[in-house]
């Protein structure tokens, strides 16, 4: 049974048609067009498709999208802001934390957010935080580096100034 | 993968939420944070034609009614890990919340949630388009993939929570026809795979109760895994241990090992043998060997029994040490 | 390389800014107007005849566009290897028989999901089970079932042969007896999988004129172009295969897979575009898995320790087809003779048909296993001989220029500098066995290991070319047109930086244009370890025309010898005159306007071994095989908790000869992507399987590192080779090296911890707790 529902995305409202089944994810990449957001299982084992809910990292494959409604969600395209990137994106890009791409969108997601909530994370918070982040690419190691460099920038991680 | 079509229900309070769970009593999933209901359904394990979402319910904060913690199921298990209370009064159960899944999974799955999770077995939790097609037990068919000649179903209760809860002494606030009751958390598991939670479709759980300890008290919670996170656990064991005034003689200990059963195993063996004794290292140790022969883990996600008994006699140890080493005099 | 202002820095990839705004468009988050939903219905059973299929009531579902099984196509066979002794032996769509469970038997595409997996389920397939095999060694029997008859060249009495690779030299016989030690191991090494984040997927759309449009996520399109186009039996005019960003693939999306081949057939159906996306779980269960290798090594060594002789059996569980392999056989030869000297070998390996799912290359194909049989077994005789694992390997280390057995020759080799590196910057000789002289109580235990491999850069497998086009653009920026795919290595980064190196114009006006077979030459695809050396040259080719032809024009305009000319900053001058200099620009718009108005437009095409015909014979190794061989000594350090069995690696160095480092950065990611790939191989990862089924089709299970496995990983250069502007260069692969000797050092560092010594894969707690004597 079809419904509609306002969806604030990225400080946008968009009002969606969706059954009780529709995910997020499935709002996200084929009802609009944020395919930033990847679906990599599906399952809630990889993180790839981590999207912020009220500043909170979450799992779009698991989040009804009916279940949105009244709720700020970003994406990753709702990161940068007059064509700038953020420190962490910034970073990600200067320390070689990028290789095929696919678990960036939801690593720098998952990074801004923890970076918003902890500043000054030690490597276990780090750790704490990324551990449903799956990369096969990197090894992690300059994911680890980005992160530490994007904490020393000491500006706020969404929004550069 | 896609979920399977459903109706939701977005009840607005508790009343509403056990109302409709009433009505529709006869097809119908509750679903708190999604992330053990939600894979179910992509993976054809279940379809109901309801679900309540309960994530309109207000979640009430971490409150103290006559001495015990009353702590709202729905507390995400993110919060229940960073609540300050939580941690002052059940460092065991913020510990445990910690250890679940991911950051993202903790951000939305529930303490509720967690406790009621369904047992698991890899034979069982995939989809069946063309592997392991002919059900087995749990998909109520008669045949078990992992015990190929058994009898009965080998899958078991991976939570985090349970035990930390079983080992805190915790008793559930369940709403049924409109009367609010609370059982001890041992007494909600049926230690039946097949349906490893004694909660009807109509019933629903409200809350987590956590008696106050008297005098010295210390916890800890340890899990097991291959890599350090993300992943269910090999084992784990949640401890609460009380001693006397004089910091050292050991007067109530509650040790329950989870993930190795269908419900949280309470070692009652090892909890004899320290209750009375001045609590030592050597002293752990022994209890860590006691452990492992107490119970008998059902191996599990490619785990033999042998050497789940190492790692219980490991974390056993350890998670006493620590436990002892949190108490306020220390 | 002094002067060098692109290449050997750490330019920041090309492709950086779209991936992490989300904005890099991968196969899967294309959806163009119109689009079906496709899907694939797999069989059940792992070796069943069919008898019959029913798609009757699958056509007229609702939403069902298209129903399509082996008898809609043209029964054109495909697979990795299709050459005269190994010709194509999968359909793209099961005929008569299926042999592994999750074969695809049927397609459908419908208007949307549900309704193209409803369709599925209308499906009546009439199966006939068939006995099954799925051990490689029980397949051989001459009483197993058989999956496919014996390679007709096989004349042994194993069944289930799909390949075999022979090579020898010297007399191994006599090695032997000459020999001060010989020693006697089987080592075994596991199934493992690829567990690359973007799924398999493929759109494909056809044009009303008949032109195929396809987008998949690959490691090369000019491979699929000619696959597909032969299957669905097509131009390869008619088919094109365009761009779009790769999530991973590390040897799992090389050759032709059923899907998009379905894809293709079910929108040639339809004339509508299909889109087919592998789930997670199909992914782990009925994709490709890697190879796993048994490896019975016997090796002869004097008593210095150097080889006299060595003799290998290797046996390959290739799955339900060939697959890849017949070249898992071949290069694990290969790798067995690439870093030390072994003067008489022999050498036999079997690819042997088993009931599952096919395996295919993954990252290493074949050095990971042989090189971890091959160093556990060298340090074995190290301490036998009491030599330490340094002066061993260096006593046996290949030298600069020496000839190889099979003609090849290996050109600057640095492994003996690499030998040294790692062991010294790890301190390896005064850590090496200390732990066990000691005989420490406590219990973690600390130990260090190393190994050493070495990879071949570029072959002949087909395409066997890259060519490269270089085009100036009216203001002096440059666009180039090449058909390498970016798969997350950087391919388009480090060939931007040599056409900028080249022609001195700087990266961000250097723009790349890659991967679509209809626009951009062909390219050998990176699977094949050769972008750097064959496409990379190929774009240095390109780039030296037009130098050559901006050259031209600025000695006319400048009144000048072209010796006496230099290039700088998109611009001519005559050498001490740099006032006086010319732009790009304006040397163009001369161009245009004298000199026959020709647009300066270049192209670049490099093979590696011009004169060579083809690839060495699998079957026998004869022929030559690479002209550009890299090495690399890894050393770990790990502890090993004697409690639980679990080991931690506290360190990685990895001493590479990369000939130069192209983007040093980009070279760096690809070290500590492998070293994780490894301690995945080493410690946690593994496809669990039961009668052809696969028990952890998923993340949860599969265990691959996370970021709590993250491995501190360094990195030393051995530089060999350099970069000159004009002339062509042997820079070296880096992407799939070092998952190998580091698994080795690994092993060993468990050995030197523990003094348990492990034969097989993975390195698991209860391996290691058995070895202690702490678990029955």
């Amino acid at each position: 049974m079809k419904t509609i529902i306002e969806l604030n995305i990225n400080d946008e409202v968009f009002e969606m048609v969706i059954e009780p089944r529709t995910t997020l994810l499935e709002v996200l990449r084929e009802h609009l067009a944020f395919t930033g957001t990847k679906e990599a299982c599906g399952t809630g084992e990889c993180g790839a498709c981590t999207v912020l809910i009220e500043g909170k990292p979450k799992l779009a494959c698991l989040t009804l999208a009916a279940e949105c409604a009244n709720t700020r969600i970003t994406t990753i395209e709702g990161l940068v802001h007059d064509g700038q990137l953020t420190p962490v994106q910034q970073a990600f890009l200067e320390k070689g934390a990028v290789q095929c791409g696919f678990c960036t969108p939801a690593m720098v997601l998952t990074a801004t957010a923890l970076l918003e909530e902890n500043p000054n994370p030690t490597e276990y918070d780090i750790k704490k935080a990324l551990e449903g982040n799956l990369c096969r690419c990197t090894g992690y190691n300059k994911i680890m580096e980005a992160i530490r460099e994007a904490a020393k920038s000491g500006e706020s991680a969404r929004n550069r100034k | 993968m896609r979920l399977p079509k459903f109706q939701l229900l977005q009840p607005k309070s508790v009343e509403e939420a056990a109302d409709l769970l009433t009505k529709h009593e006869k097809s119908t999933r509750i679903m708190a944070g999604g992330t053990d209901i939600l894979p179910r359904m992509k993976y054809g394990l279940e379809s109901p034609e309801f679900v309540v979402g309960l994530s309109n319910l207000p979640v009430r904060k971490p409150r103290d009614s006559d001495g015990t913690l009353v702590l709202d199921a729905l507390m995400t298990l993110s919060d229940v890990a960073q609540n300050e209370i939580i941690q002052k009064n059940a460092l065991v159960l913020a510990e445990a919340a910690h250890a679940v899944g991911s950051y993202q999974i903790r951000n939305m799955g529930t303490l509720g949630g967690n406790l009621c999770q369904e047992t698991r077995c890899s034979y069982y939790n995939q989809s069946h388009g063309y592997q392991f097609v002919e059900p087995c037990f749990k998909r109520n068919g008669d045949q078990c993939y992992f015990i190929p000649k058994g009898k009965k179903c080998w899958a078991i209760l991976m939570s985090d929570i349970a035990p930390a809860l079983f080992s805190l002494g915790a008793s559930v606030e369940v709403v049924s026809n409109g009367r609010l009751d609370r059982t001890p958390i041992d007494r909600i598991y049926t230690k039946d795979p097949l349906h490893p939670i004694d909660l009807s479709k109509r019933q629903l759980l409200v809350a987590i109760t956590v008696p106050r300890k008297s005098g010295l008290c210390g916890s800890a919670f340890a899990k097991f895994t291959v890599r350090g996170g993300l992943e269910f656990a090999a084992i784990n064991i949640a401890v609460v241990l009380q001693v006397k005034e004089d910091g050292l003689t050991c007067s109530n200990a509650r040790i329950s090992v989870g993930a190795i059963a269908a419900a949280p195993i309470r070692l009652e063996k090892v909890e004899s043998m320290l209750a009375g004794q001045k609590l030592s290292r050597d002293l752990f140790n022994d209890a860590g060997l006691m452990a492992a022969d107490e119970i008998t883990p059902i191996p599990h996600h490619g785990f033999s029994m042998s050497y789940l008994k190492v790692c219980l006699r490991s974390i056993a140890r350890d998670a006493l040490a620590l436990a002892y080493s949190r108490i306020a005099c220390h | 390389m002094s002067e060098l202002e692109y290449v050997g820095k750490s330019v920041p990839r090309k492709d950086g800014p779209e991936k992490v705004t989300g904005k890099a468009l991968y196969t899967t988050d294309l959806r163009p107007p119109g689009m079906l939903t496709g899907c694939i219905l797999r069989s059940p059973h792992p070796h069943a005849k069919i008898l019959n299929i029913d798609v009757s009531r699958a056509k007229s579902a609702p939403g069902v566009k298209a129903v399509v099984t082996g008898q809609d196509t043209l029964g054109i066979k495909h697979a990795f290897v299709e050459t005269p002794r190994y010709p194509p032996d999968q359909y793209p769509l099961a005929m008569d028989r299926v042999r592994y469970v999750g074969e695809e038997v049927a397609a459908v595409a419908a208007s949307d999901l549900d309704a193209a997996e409803e369709a599925l389920s209308l499906i009546r397939v009439d199966y006939e089970p068939l006995p099954a095999v799925f051990d490689p060694i029980e397949a051989m029997d001459p009483s197993a079932p058989e999956v496919h008859p014996n390679h007709p060249k096989i004349k042994e009495s194993f069944h289930n042969i799909g390949g075999k690779t022979e090579s020898a030299w010297g007399n191994v016989e006599e090695g032997f007896a000459r020999s001060h030690i010989v020693m006697e191991n089987r080592f075994e090494s596991h199934l493992r999988t690829h567990g690359y984040l973007e799924p398999q997927v493929t759109l494909a759309a056809i044009e009303p004129n008949g032109k195929l449009n396809v987008w998949t996520s690959s490691q090369g399109p000019f491979i699929k172009r000619a696959k597909l186009a032969r299957t669905l039996g097509l131009p390869e005019s008619s088919v094109r295969v365009q761009k779009t960003y790769v999530g991973g693939a590390f040897g799992g999306k090389i050759d032709l897979f059923s899907h998009e081949y379905c894809a293709a057939l079910l929108s040639m159906r339809t004339f509508r575009p299909v889109k087919i996306t592998a789930s997670r779980e199909d992914i782990f269960c009925a994709y490709r898995h890697g190879q796993p290798l048994i490896v019975e090594v016997k090796t002869g060594v004097r008593k210095d320790g150097t080889l006299e002789a060595q003799q290998f059996r290797v046996i390959n569980s290739c799955g339900a087809y060939r697959g890849s392999g017949v070249v898992v056989i071949f290069l694990s030869w290969g790798f067995a003779m690439l870093p030390y000297r072994v003067p008489n070998l022999r050498y036999e390996g079997y690819a042997v048909y088993t009931n599952n799912p096919i395996r295919c290359p993954q990252r290493g194909h074949g050095a990971p296993q042989m090189r971890f049989a091959i160093e556990s077994q060298l340090d074995m005789i190290a301490e036998a001989l009491n030599i330490d694992p340094v002066e061993i390997r260096l006593r046996n280390a290949r030298h600069s220029q020496e000839q190889l057995p099979n003609g090849d020759n290996v050109h600057n080799c640095g492994l003996s500098d690499c030998i040294r590196e790692a062991a010294g910057h790890t301190e390896l000789k005064q850590k090496y066995g200390r732990g066990r002289a000691e005989g420490s109580t406590g219990r973690y235990k600390r130990g260090i290991g190393i190994g050493v491999s070495a990879y071949f850069g570029g072959s002949l497998i087909y395409p066997n070319s890259s060519s490269v086009v270089v085009k100036m653009n009216d203001d002096g920026t440059a666009t180039v047109l090449t058909g390498a795919l970016d798969i997350g290595q950087g391919a388009e980064t480090i060939l931007c930086q040599i056409v900028a190196e080249e022609l001195k114009i700087p990266i961000d006006q250097v723009q790349v244009i890659a991967a679509d077979t209809e626009t951009t030459p062909v390219d050998i695809g990176s699977w094949i370890s050769g972008n750097a050396y064959v496409t990379g040259n190929a774009a240095r080719v390109a780039a030296g025309e037009v130098r050559k032809k901006l050259l031209e024009l600025a000695a006319e305009a400048l009144e000048a010898n072209i010796g006496d000319l230099v290039v700088d900053e998109k611009s001519v001058y005559v050498t001490g005159s740099p006032e006086s200099r010319l732009t790009y620009q304006q040397l163009l718009a001369a161009g245009v306007a004298k000199n026959r108005g020709d647009p300066v437009i270049g192209e670049g095409h490099w093979r590696t071994m011009r004169d060579e015909p083809a690839h060495p014979s699998l079957a026998t190794t004869k022929g030559r095989w690479s002209e550009n061989y890299a090495f690399d000594a890894q050393v770990a350090e790990v502890e090993v908790d004697t409690e639980t069995g679990k080991v931690r690696l506290l360190r990685a160095v990895t001493a590479h000869d990369c000939g130069f480092p192209i983007n040093p950065l980009l070279v760096q990611g690809q070290i500590d992507g492998q070293v994780s790939m490894a301690l995945g191989h080493a410690l946690m990862e593994e496809v669990v399987m039961e009668n052809g089924q696969t028990l952890n089709p998923n993340w949860l299970e599969y265990r691959m590192p996370c970021i709590h496995n993250l491995a501190p990983s360094e990195h030393i250069d051995v530089i060999t080779e350099s970069f000159e502007v004009g002339r062509a260069y042997r820079t070296k692969e880096v992407g799939e090296g070092y998952v190998s000797a580091i698994l080795a050092a690994i092993a060993n560092a468990i050995y030197d911890a523990i003094g348990v010594r492990l034969y097989s894969t993975p390195f698991t707690p209860e391996k290691i707790l058995r070895g202690l004597g702490k678990l029955k």
